[in-house]
This record gives C-alpha cells, sequence and structure tokens, in this order.
C-alpha cells in the first residue's frame, strides 16, 4: 500500500545519508512517462565457481531476451564462453571479455549504453557496477544503473549500512557490527558474547564467513574474512545456529508495488549456507501467522532498501518462541531466486528486467495464465533441492558450513515431502555413504544420508532432531522415505507446474510426475514428430554448464527442424530448464524409471531420444532405453559402447591403422605390475567408464605402483583398469567435430599445458599454434576416418597427442563434450546445432557450414576451487579439478592470452611486479628474468608481496603453499613446460600496448 | 489409533471420488470449492463465510504445524466437509488437524488427487457435493449420499442467520465501531481494537435505529457466507445508507451493493485463496489480499454515485466500492488477511481515518 511505502522511505531517506528519491515521493516517475532506454549493457558472471554457477547464466540470458523482446539495443559482456547468453543471437551485441574495470571503460565508451543492468549477473557483476559506479565511469558516460540501483545497492551488501537501514524500521536484525581489523572484532565479540558469526562484506558464496567460539578462532576467521571482503569489512555478530532458515523471494516495481514469489524453508538449520542447505518451497513447519509475518518483514526491507526489481530475504526463525532476526539480504538475482523461478514457474529474472526497463508490475504481461506479473504463484505441490556436492572427486573433508562448497544442486517436485526428497536424491544418482562413521550433530555432504541410514538402523527420530536441530518434522519425513520404495513403472501420472494451483488455464509446458495413488494424467502426448533431449544433472566438476549449452542448443534446432524438443532434466540453475527452452520440459530424475515412464507417456509421434547432449549422465542411460526398445537418435548405441571399451576401440585403430599409446588392461590387481611393466614408464592408470578422469594416477616407478595398489587394492576391482603408455612432453589436441557418418566438420584445439593434465584443466588454444598444415590435415583425416569407424552421427570428441612428430589417439567420445561452447565461439562453427541436423539425417555437404574462423586467436583458460578447499592438491594432473573456464579473445596471441587471465578473475597484468620463476631452468628462465623483475622462492622467506605471475615447475610443500597462495589472492601460475612455452609466446610489447587499449575489445 | 475409515465424494454432476476418510465419520454436504492458500488451515475452516461449503486444498499437505486455539476465526469449523490429498501429521507435540476435524464433527477426506478435482470445478463450476466418510471395509452410502446431495441447497439458504451472534458483545474502549455480524472473523475485531477503538459486534438482524443508538462512529457490515441477496441485512444497510459512515467486507460489501440497488451475480468457482491481486484504480497501487467469495458485485448494475474503487487484476471482477460523496467504503477482500497477508490491512485505518473526520459530524 501506498501509505507504509511513503512511512518507509521517509524513515530510510533520514537515517541514510546516500538514500535517492524514493518513487512514492517522485511524482515525475510514473508509469505512463517512463522513458525506456534506447540500449542497455548486461552483465555477466564470469566463469563458474563455486557459488556462482549457471543460474547467472539463467538470468543474464532471460534479461537480454527482455530487453531485446521490449526493443531495446541490448549488449551483454562476459568472459564465460559456455554460456548460451554469450551466444551472437542473445543480445545484439555480445563481448567476451574480461569483467575488469577497465574492460568494462571500454566496452561503455565504444557502446554508449543508457544504462547498465547489475543484478543479473551474481556478486560479480553487482560488485563490477559499484566499482564502475564509483570510479566515475557511469558519470562520465552518463549511463544508469537500472532497476534496482548503486544506493539500493550498497544499502542491501554494505554491512553496518544495511544494519543501520534495518533498525531504522524496526526490523529485528542480530547484534552486530562491522569491522575492518583483527582487534576491533576481539572487542565487538566480547560486547556480544561467543559464539559470533563472521561474515564477509561484498564476498561471493560466503568467502570468509563462519562461526568463532572463542577468540583464536574468531582471529584465524577475521583474517581469511577481511582478505576475502571486497571492502574490507568483517560482520561480528550474534550466532544463531540451530534456528530454522527461512528465505523469501521479493520482487518489487519502482511503484513501490511488491509481492512474495516463493519461500522456502531449510531443512538444515542456521549455520549452514543456504547454497549448501536442503531447501523445501513451500515452507512446510510455519503457521500462516509466522508465514505472513515474515513475508511482510521481507516486503518491508525490500522497500526500506529501494530495491525495484528481484531481492531474496534471509530469515532465521526461532521456532519456540517465534522470534525472527533479518539475517542477510540479496539485491539481486541470487541461486535462490533461480530456484523459485523453477519452483513456482514465474520468471523472476524476465519480470525483474522489465522493472528495470521502467515497468511496473500490474503492467507487465504473466504469459503463463494471460494475467499480470503483480500475482504470487500458489504451489500445489512440493519441491525439494539437494545440493551436490564435489567431495567424491576432491579428496578434501565433507564439512559444510557458512562458505558454500557445492558446485550444483538438484530440485525434484512431488506432491509430499517424501516424494519429492526422495525423487532429488534419485536426481542425484543416489547418495551412497563411504564407509566410516558419520556425524549427525555437525553438518557435512553425508548427513542426510547419515540421517536416513540411522532410522533405518532404528534410531530414535526425536533423538536426531534433537542432536542435528533438524525440526522433528521434517526428521519424521525422513523416517517415512525409509521404508524403501519399488519403482512405479504404470500408469504414469503427470502434473502441470501452473503457478497458480489450477486456478487458471496455463500455458507452461512444464511437468512432473508424480506417485501419489489415484493420481490423473494431464500431460497429453505432444503431438509429433518429437524428440526428447537428455540433458546432464547437477553441475558437477567435470560435468558443468557446457554440457547445458549443448542441450539448448540441441533443443533450438530441433525446433529449426520442425521437431518438437522434449527436455528431461533436473537442474534448477540452468537454462535448459527454463520452460521456454524446449517444446516440453519434464522436471525429473535422470533415471531410469523416470525416462521409461515419460517415453511411455509421450510414445506417439516419438522419433527417439538423445542422449549425446546430457554428458556421462544421459549416456548411461541408453543401454536401459536400448532394452525397453527406444530409439536412439544419433550415434547408434552399440558405437557409443565400443567407443567407452577400450578393447574394442583399440580393434578398431588398428583396423584402421590409426596409431594410439601401447596400453594394457587388467581384471585383477596382481597382474597391475606386470602390465606397467610391459607398458613401461611413465604410465597413465585409469579405471574404464569413468567421467573426468576419476582415479586417474599416472605412475613414474614402481613405487608409485605400490603406493597405489596399497590406496585402491583392497577394493574389489569391479571393472578392468587401463594401462596407457604415458607420451610425456606431447603436444595434445583437442577436436570437436560433428559427422554425419561420411563426412566431418572439425574444430582442432591446441591444449597449452601438458599432455596428462586433464584437458578440462588445460589451457587451450584456437587455432592451434604448434603444428604445421600438413599433420593439421592428418588430424582431420584421422577424425573422419575415427567418425566413419564409430559410425558417429552427431557430435564427437577426439584427443590428440603430436609426439615426436607422430600423431597418437588418446580418446574417442561419441558425444557432445565440455569444449563444444568454446570450440563453437571461437570457431564459429555452430557445432551442437549440425549435430541435431546430422541426427535427423541431414547431410553436411547439403547444410551450409560456415567457414572455421582463422582471423583471431581465441584461448580458453580455468578457474579452480581452490580458494574454497585449501586442503585440495594445486598440482593439476589427470583427474580434473576445474569448475569454469574463461575466454580470451585478441587478435594476436598474447592479446588472448592475458585476456583469458583476466577473464578467470585473476588480478591484473604481471608487468612491472614480481614473478616467481622457481625450478625453471635456462633458456626460458633467462628470457622471462629480462622482462620482470624475477625471484625465487628458495631466496625469501616469505611469499613476495608485490607477486604478479608464478612459474612453479617443483612439486614439494613449499611449491604447494606458492599456489595455494596464488590460487587465494588470483596470481596467475604456469605450473608446466608447455605452459612456460606458452607465457613467452604471449611477451612482447605490443600485447601489452594491445591488452591495455580499449581498443583491444573486439565484439564476438 | 482409530479404525481406518473411507471417505466418498459424490458430486451434483455425478462424479464419484473415493478416498481415505478422516475427520469425524459421518455424512455431509455442501458447496465443493476450492482454496489456493498453501498456509492457515485451521483459520480458513473456522471462517464463517466457508458455512454450507466442502472445503478442498489445493495445497497438497494440510495439518503440518498442527492447531491450536488461538487461530481460530470463529468459535466452531464452519466448512461442513474438508477435502485433502495428504493430511499431513503434525510435529510432535502439536494437537493434530485429524484430532481437530473430529472434536469438530466434521467428515473430511483425504487421499483425493485435489488439483484434478481444482480443476474439475474450475471448468464446471462450483457445485453441490455429498462426503461420506465411513468404516473401511463397508460399502459407499451411495444412497444416503443423494439424499444429503438433494438437500443441498447453498445459493438459496440464508447462511448468515446460522453463524451471526444472538446476543451483541462489546469490547474495547474509545469511540464506538459497531460490526454487524454476518459471519464476522475475530482478526477483524482485534485489528480494530488494535486501533484504539470500542468494537460493538451486534447480530446480523439489529434494526437500524438500535444500531445508531449506540452512536457509532461507523458501521461494518462483516464477512459471512452464502448468497448475498439472501443475508437478512440489507434491509439494514439501506437503512443506515448516508446517515452514519457505512463500510463492508466480502459480504458486507455485496450487501452494500444490494443496498443501493444494484446487482450481484454468482462466479464460476470464486477466488479463494491468499494470493490475490488487486488494483487500486484511483492510486493505481496493488496489494495481495486474501479472498473468499462466490458472489461478486456487477459493476454495470451501480448507481452512478457508487464508484468501483478496485479491482482484482486477474479478472476486472469488482473488489471495492466508494461513495462520490458520502463515507461509504467496502471491499470485496479481506483486509484482515487470516489466513494470508495484510498488506491491505491499512484500509481499515483509512476508513477509521474517515469516520473520525470532523467534515462527517453533520453526517452522524
Amino acid at each position: 500500500m501506498s501509505g507504509s511505502g511513503r512511512r518507509l522511505s521517509v524513515d530510510s531517506s533520514q537515517l541514510i545519508a546516500h538514500s535517492s528519491q524514493l518513487s512514492a515521493q517522485d511524482p515525475e516517475r510514473t508509469t505512463q512517462n517512463a522513458r525506456l532506454p534506447r540500449s542497455v549493457l548486461i552483465i555477466g558472471s564470469g566463469p563458474i565457481v563455486i557459488g556462482q554457477a549457471a543460474e547467472f547464466d539463467y538470468s543474464g540470458t532471460q534479461a537480454c531476451l527482455a530487453c531485446r523482446a521490449a526493443g531495446v539495443r541490448t549488449i551483454l559482456v562476459n568472459s564465460n564462453p559456455a554460456t548460451i547468453q554469450t551466444d551472437p543471437h542473445i543480445a545484439d551485441t555480445v563481448y567476451i571479455e574480461p569483467l575488469t574495470v577497465p574492460s568494462l571503460r571500454g566496452i561503455i565508451a565504444r557502446e554508449r549504453p543508457d544504462g547498465i543492468i547489475a543484478t543479473v549477473g551474481g556478486q560479480t557483476a553487482l560488485n563490477l557496477s559499484v566499482a564502475l559506479a564509483e570510479a566515475g565511469i557511469l558519470d562520465e558516460f552518463g549511463v544508469e544503473i537500472l532497476g534496482t540501483g548503486f544506493d539500493a545497492i550498497q544499502r542491501g551488501e554494505d554491512r553496518d549500512l544495511f544494519a543501520r537501514t534495518l533498525r531504522a524500521i524496526g526490523e529485528p536484525i542480530l547484534p552486530s557490527e562491522a569491522i575492518s581489523s583483527v582487534e576491533d572484532a576481539l572487542a565487538v565479540a566480547d560486547r556480544i558474547g561467543y559464539p559470533v558469526m563472521c561474515r564477509s562484506a561484498f564476498a561471493l558464496g560466503g568467502a570468509g564467513s563462519g562461526i568463532a567460539h572463542t577468540s583464536e578462532e574468531l582471529r584465524a576467521q577475521v583474517e581469511v574474512g577481511l582478505r576475502a571482503s571486497g571492502s574490507g569489512q568483517v560482520l561480528i555478530e550474534r550466532s544463531v545456529y540451530g534456528w530454522t532458515e527461512v528465505e523469501y523471494e521479493v520482487i518489487r516495481d519502482g511503484d513501490g508495488n511488491a509481492i512474495v514469489v516463493c519461500n522456502m524453508e531449510n531443512i538444515d538449520p542456521m549455520g549452514v549456507h543456504t547454497g549448501d542447505s536442503i531447501v523445501i518451497a513451500p515452507s512446510q513447519t510455519l503457521s500462516d501467522v509466522e508465514y505472513h509475518m515474515l513475508r511482510a518483514a521481507a516486503i518491508h526491507v525490500v522497500a526500506a532498501l529501494d530495491v525495484r526489481g528481484a531481492c531474496n530475504v534471509q530469515f532465521a526463525l526461532d521456532r519456540h518462541t517465534g522470534h525472527y532476526h533479518v539475517i542477510e539480504v540479496n539485491p539481486r538475482l541470487s541461486r535462490s531466486s533461480a530456484l523459485a523461478s523453477k519452483a513456482t514457474g514465474y520468471p523472476i529474472a524476465k519480470v525483474a528486467t522489465q522493472i528495470a526497463l521502467g515497468r511496473s508490475l500490474p503492467e507487465i504481461r504473466n504469459e503463463i495464465t494471460g494475467t499480470t506479473a503483480f500475482f504470487e504463484p500458489a504451489l500445489d505441490y512440493v519441491v525439494a533441492k539437494i545440493p551436490r556436492w564435489p567431495f567424491d572427486k576432491l579428496p578434501a573433508a565433507p564439512q559444510i558450513s557458512t562458505r558454500m562448497r557445492s558446485t550444483g544442486e538438484v530440485m525434484a517436485i512431488g506432491r509430499t515431502v517424501e516424494e519429492a526428497l526422495d525423487k532429488a536424491i534419485r536426481s542425484l544418482g543416489g547418495m551412497d555413504l563411504p564407509p566410516g562413521r558419520h556425524d549427525i550433530a555437525t553438518p557435512h555432504a553425508y548427513r542426510l544420508p547419515a540421517i536416513l541410514q540411522a532410522l533405518r538402523e532404528g534410531a530414535d527420530p526425536g533423538e536426531i532432531a534433537a542432536a542435528s536441530a533438524i525440526h522433528p518434522w521434517f526428521i519424521d519425513r525422513l523416517q517415512a522415505i525409509t521404508h524403501s520404495r519399488e519403482p512405479v513403472s504404470s500408469p504414469p501420472a503427470f502434473k502441470l507446474v501452473d503457478t497458480c494451483a489450477a486456478e487458471f488455464e496455463a500455458r507452461t509446458p512444464y511437468f512432473y510426475r508424480t506417485t501419489a495413488p489415484g493420481a490423473r494424467n494431464e500431460a497429453a502426448s505432444l503431438p509429433g514428430p518429437k524428440a526428447i533431449i537428455l540433458g546432464s544433472g547437477p553441475i558437477r566438476i567435470g560435468q558443468g554448464i557446457e554440457f547445458d549449452y549443448a542441450t539448448v542448443h540441441a533443443c533450438h534446432a530441433l525446433s529449426a527442424a520442425g521437431v518438437a524438443s522434449i527436455i528431461i532434466n533436473n537442474n534448477p540453475e540452468t537454462v535448459s530448464t527454463d520452460y521456454s527452452t524446449s517444446d516440453r520440459l519434464y522436471f525429473e530424475p535422470l533415471d531410469a524409471e523416470a525416462v521409461l515412464a515419460i517415453i511411455e507417456n509421450e510414445r506417439e509421434g516419438l522419433i527417439g531420444v538423445i542422449p549425446q547432449f546430457g554428458g556421462q549422465t544421459a549416456i548411461n542411460l541408453v543401454s536401459a532405453l536400448q532394452k525397453a526398445g527406444i530409439p536412439i537418435l544419433g550415434t547408434p548405441p552399440e558405437w557409443i559402447d565400443a567407443a567407452e571399451n577400450r578393447r574394442r576401440t583399440s580393434a578398431i585403430l588398428t583396423t584402421e591403422r590409426i596409431p594410439a599409446p601401447i596400453w594394457r588392461s587388467v581384471d585383477r590387481w596382481e597382474d597391475l605390475p606386470g602390465a606397467v611393466a610391459e607398458v613401461g614408464f611413465p604410465a597413465l592408470l585409469r579405471p574404464s567408464y569413468v567421467l573426468s578422469g576419476d582415479g586417474m594416477i599416472i605412475v613414474h616407478s614402481p613405487a608409485d605402483v605400490s603406493r597405489y595398489l596399497a590406496e585402491h587394492g583392497h577394493k574389489p576391482l569391479e571393472r578392468p583398469l587401463l594401462i596407457d603408455q604415458f607420451l610425456e612432453d606431447a603436444i595434445e589436441l583437442n577436436v570437436d567435430a560433428v559427422s554425419d557418418g561420411r563426412e566431418v566438420v572439425a574444430v582442432v584445439m591446441e591444449q597449452l599445458d601438458e599432455c596428462g593434465i586433464h584437458s578440462g584443466d588445460s589451457m587451450e588454444v584456437y587455432p592451434v599454434q604448434s603444428i604445421g598444415p600438413e599433420l593439421l590435415a592428418r588430424v582431420e583425416d584421422t577424425t573422419r576416418a575415427l567418425a566413419r569407424a564409430f559410425h558417429v552421427v552427431g557430435l564427437m570428441n577426439i584427443q590428440f597427442a603430436v609426439h615426436r612428430g607422430a600423431l597418437y589417439v588418446l580418446e574417442v567420445n561419441p558425444r557432445a563434450s565440455r569444449s563444444v561452447p568454446f570450440a563453437s565461439k571461437a570457431s564459429g562453427i555452430p557445432l551442437a546445432d549440425l549435430g541435431i541436423r546430422a541426427i535427423l539425417g541431414e547431410r553436411l555437404r547439403d547444410l551450409t557450414v560456415p567457414a572455421p574462423r582463422q582471423d583471431r586467436i581465441c584461448i580458453k583458460n580455468v578457474v579452480f576451487p581452490f580458494r574454497v578447499f585449501p586442503d585440495l592438491d594445486p598440482i593439476l594432473g589427470p583427474q580434473m579439478q576445474s569448475t569454469g573456464e574463461s575466454m580470451g579473445i585478441g587478435e594476436t596471441f598474447p592479446q588472448a592470452y592475458w585476456k583469458s587471465w583476466l577473464g578467470a578473475g585473476m588480478r591484473a597484468l604481471p608487468f612491472g611486479r614480481a614473478v616467481l620463476l622457481d625450478g625453471l631452468p635456462q633458456p626460458e628462465r633467462g628470457i622471462l628474468a629480462a622482462q620482470f623483475s624475477a625471484t625465487d622462492s628458495d631466496v625469501v622467506d616469505e611469499i613476495v608481496p608485490d607477486l604478479g605471475l608464478a612459474v612453479v615447475l617443483g612439486r614439494d610443500a613449499q611449491h604447494r603453499k606458492i599456489l595455494r597462495h596464488c590460487a587465494a589472492t588470483g596470481i596467475p601460475a604456469i605450473t608446466t613446460r608447455r605452459g612456460v612455452r606458452a607465457l613467452l609466446r604471449a611477451m612482447g610489447a605490443e600485447m601489452i600496448a594491445g591488452v591495455r587499449s580499449d581498443d583491444a575489445l573486439l565484439p564476438v | 489409533m482409530s479404525d481406518p475409515l473411507q471417505g466418498t465424494l459424490l458430486l451434483e454432476d455425478g462424479t464419484i471420488i473415493h478416498g481415505t476418510g478422516t475427520g469425524a465419520p459421518g455424512i455431509t454436504s455442501g458447496e465443493l470449492v476450492f482454496t489456493t492458500a498453501m498456509t492457515g488451515y485451521q483459520e480458513a475452516l473456522t471462517d464463517p463465510s466457508y458455512r454450507g461449503q466442502i472445503l478442498l486444498f489445493t495445497y497438497p499437505l494440510i495439518g503440518n504445524y498442527g492447531t491450536t486455539p488461538v487461530r481460530d476465526q470463529s468459535g466452531t469449523i464452519q466448512a461442513r466437509g474438508a477435502v485433502f490429498s495428504t493430511l499431513s501429521p503434525a510435529g510432535p507435540g502439536q494437537a493434530s488437524l485429524t484430532g481437530y476435524l473430529a472434536e469438530g464433527g466434521v467428515p473430511a477426506a483425504a487421499g483425493i488427487d485435489t488439483r484434478a478435482l481444482a480443476r474439475h470445478i474450475r471448468t464446471q463450476g462450483a457445485m453441490p457435493a455429498a462426503l461420506a466418510v465411513y468404516p473401511t471395509g463397508a460399502q459407499p452410502p451411495l444412497a444416503h449420499l443423494q439424499a444429503e446431495l438433494a438437500s443441498c441447497a447453498y445459493d438459496a439458504a440464508d447462511l448468515v442467520s446460522e453463524v451471526t451472534l444472538t446476543q451483541p458483545e462489546f469490547a474495547g474502549e474509545g469511540p464506538t465501531v459497531a460490526v454487524l455480524d454476518c459471519g464476522n472473523k475475530r482478526d477483524v475485531v482485534e485489528m480494530l481494537l488494535a486501533r484504539g477503538v470500542r468494537v460493538a459486534l451486534l447480530p446480523a438482524t439489529t434494526r437500524a435505529e438500535d444500531v445508531l443508538r449506540l452512536d457509532p462512529i461507523a458501521v461494518i457490515i462483516s464477512n459471512g457466507p452464502g448468497n448475498p441477496a439472501n443475508a437478512p441485512v440489507i434491509d439494514t444497510a439501506r437503512a443506515l445508507y448516508g446517515r452514519v459512515p457505512l463500510f463492508g467486507i466480502c459480504l458486507g460489501h455485496q450487501v452494500i451493493a444490494l443496498a443501493a440497488g444494484a446487482r450481484t451475480y454468482k462466479l464460476t468457482f470464486g477466488h479463494r485463496g491468499a494470493n490475490h491481486p488487486v488494483i487500486d484504480c484511483a492510486s493505481r497501487q496493488a496489494f495481495i489480499t486474501t479472498q473468499n467469495h462466490g458472489y461478486a458485485v456487477d459493476a454495470a448494475s451501480l448507481p452512478d454515485d457508487l464508484l468501483v474503487s478496485y479491482r482484482h487484476l486477474n479478472d476486472d471482477t469488482v473488489e471495492g466500492l466508494s461513495h462520490r460523496t458520502l463515507p461509504i467504503r467496502s471491499v470485496q477482500f479481506h483486509p484482515e488477511g487470516a489466513p494470508g497477508p495484510r498488506d491491505a490491512g491499512i484500509i481499515l485505518d483509512q476508513w477509521l481515518d474517515l469516520a473520525r473526520s470532523p467534515e462527517l459530524t453533520g453526517v452522524r
């Protein structure tokens, strides 16, 4: 209501120095004369890191589409090529450029946008926008921050200002104080009492946040927090560990109209980062009074901040007294808003963008029900979200707390909490409990399966609730799902996600399955012809947003070919699970039970199922589909299987006379030493059927083999173990290709790191730099031969090694790979789209295939989660560890090289700063030392303060320490000889000028 | 644990739906309607506006947080029956909704595909239905259900007389606000008391002269059940019209329109939920409201001096009235929420401000 809005605005403007004019008092700003900006710059979120994943591709893509639909010229910048938003057709102009102030200044100077949208690119875009404003760049070019403005961002993000704003409107906030030194922190903690919670300001994913019980713990925590904080501030507040955590997703327009899209209740109590919490939507244990008390408070807070767009408000609720505290807000699109969008069907980012363009909620059309966007979704189902943690892959302790550590999440929909949770667990491929004892009192990644196990073994639910501080109502639900469930095959009952609990006829093509007894099916079979595309599930290391990119492209290509697309997926963050991407979306686990039930429902007119875009998750379903007689489109399943089977691959390579490294396979551990001896050292050991190098290792000596046996030999060897000759110092080439069964279109990329480092972790360049046209032609010929030999129809990926002038095939994968987006963007060849055309039976020679771009250099760089997992080994190897990638585009190699580092979030450029050259021999050492002020770690006790670049070829504890320091402080680190060669290529005066000049910006 | 029960619903169009039975065994009938509110089952069940109706909850888990007397909006469960997807057990130490329904003597069905049934009502309209709860293993009492269904006359009944007070009740200190109780919810009285007035809660049949004798600064005609044309308060409203600041909530709003000579009509399936968007026609401010009504005021039938002040953003139906010159205001929605939001709670402040304004002394 206007009255309360007015009252709030007066309060906040009196107390907050930076308060801008608020809409309720501003007669000029009525919706009738709202002026649409002519052009808008949208800032993306950069490479996927823990805490900032595909959800910002989803929100940024929606924002771009909403701007273009409004007729606004749309400019997008993001350094992450593995995104849909950086596709040429999403915005009018796309820049794949570093997300830095100088880079953005250049884009603004060139494009002169009327406004920027700061709130759809996560914390990265928000911080960058604030930096642009503070540097005076926005004023200089007359650029307005659209939607939620600078002051509102400050009130939401600056912990002290936030606390003052909330106190001014009487919303309860935990006793807290912002500090900027350890001494102040200790003094504040003495005042408010231990335990205390430390939160660092402007930090991503809770970086530098945690609970301290003692002054020693506080000291350590604050030191980390001050470093992680964008503003050098840490907030010390009273800890409310164990309270119920509830979130509200609010949207507010410039006229002060506000709605709540969704609330969510964390099963994990306060003390666990919401990104690492198991979450249920809507809340289950809150009474109507509690629900609306917090809903009203959320709107109250959002109005006081003057948010004009989306905002997430987090509360701690004491379920025993009904008291609450506002914990924090995110005045932007967030992981939670993506989840809320998928949980309700309400397109939050699209609506928030229209608000940023000056529209009011009642003016914005609700596409689903034909009413307006001023509407609160009513759910008639339950949504469960479970995080996906990387502890199966990373050797780190699985503890979770206030610092987010999951890489992705699954969402599932059911008619009960039990059904939703059970489906979410299935979407993760099960939650296996590793051997050993598992604590229930403290949060960790295996707590849910540990509780289920304890309940199955007859533990008292009351005691588990007391120990875990999880609401007893949820423990009762968990008890119910311990009763083992038989897979339900028929009849399938699918229900619509319609935002309105059936109150209106809705147009969402968005369904979930329920096995509730007597449930009726409302998903009439989609008219054919149609094809089902299997998605790739939650983002995890080795299977990331790249697969979602391919899935979305496959969908669009099917539509273009007149075939209706059906997506099955369970990742709420992604563009593929935006219900407007496909003709029909089934939000379901990617297991045989769910997929077969969907196929049964869609049998009529179904051409087949396409698994090759969904990564290993989808490939794993092929045999079950084949058994059920379902047509698999693209490469025939027996050939997918042949490529997975090393013996068959080897036989085919031999027949085709294609060289490959010597290899052996053993079925028994005792045969391993002999097999390694036959192959020779160094050798690569790897289990078959693996994703992204799980369990791979390079052995250099019999001692390494003994160590490997000691570590793994006690486990049964379920599948054969492979031993490969390791080609030392080879050039590794990565090829993504499309085949129609006869011809291929291939994009050849060169890895810039050592062969043996997982291709996902290696820097990569397109076009190739180190091999000549003759060898390149052989690579293409071999690709064609392999495509024919493996009967590939659609996409394939091949890893080659060039060793002493000879070409070897390391790996053949008849499916979309992680590098498809980079390959497509670098070469200009739309691989996934061509793949679909080939799958649908078209010949490549009949299609218009653009010539591969050769007019520029593109370099892929990678980001690692070493900051989140300090106990991780920062030495790269055959097991993939990176979470995301950046792309540097340049007219020259050096330009692309340095942009790729900047795009990966690394700090500035090393020139004029110290460079560490540890263990680097001549002549490289001399060349680099002449360029930089070089140093050696063994000549300094402390790590050099003005370090700008590190070359670390050693592998001992000191080297690891340096690498961790580099990761923590954003300093580029080169760890291989081949990497040094790339660095040397990237040296030279012209690139220094090139990278620093605004002219270096290249629109895609 | 009591013996397992079955539940069977028979709709006027012949649809028969079987589920489990819960609450009190027996047979009941009423107009079958659905609410999309996700919380507030106890407030809804005790809302007198649901008198004469069987209430279906589209939210599939009802009962999660138990029951407690403070949430009651009246002294009893008013709905004649209830339909759930899952009647969920409450947390430890909380009184269960199952027990609450059983004590209240209200039969209920669970294990029903409530979404499918809500879709049926959406397309076919709210309709009379009968509900039987009986022991598992017994035959569905179809003949009884038919007979019970035949006795259901929701649209023709005077349900206000079933729910109104028999004796006036007074509470609070300050200037008097008279509330004509057509099925008033407790939270309205509490909100008025919190605003510093004395509330005179009067039987709906109180004569206008007796109301005015209390010298109220305003009269509020409350919400209530059923067809507004059958409410025994229209003549009173007509008699009060222009003589005292007159306000109406929900049924009270419809009554004021009828008293002014306008018409009401029945909506296909009504508005019931806590997410209904309403826009202020003058300021263009929008807010989310709780609604619970099956009838609406026909805008075309309004006299010239009675203006539409609020409209529903979804279907443009009349959501509020404002007299051009007289202190007469009404809203179709529920500013008190309960269940639901109180975003529109400020309307009570506006009404009381209007009632207290010095220019109105002449009216009084």
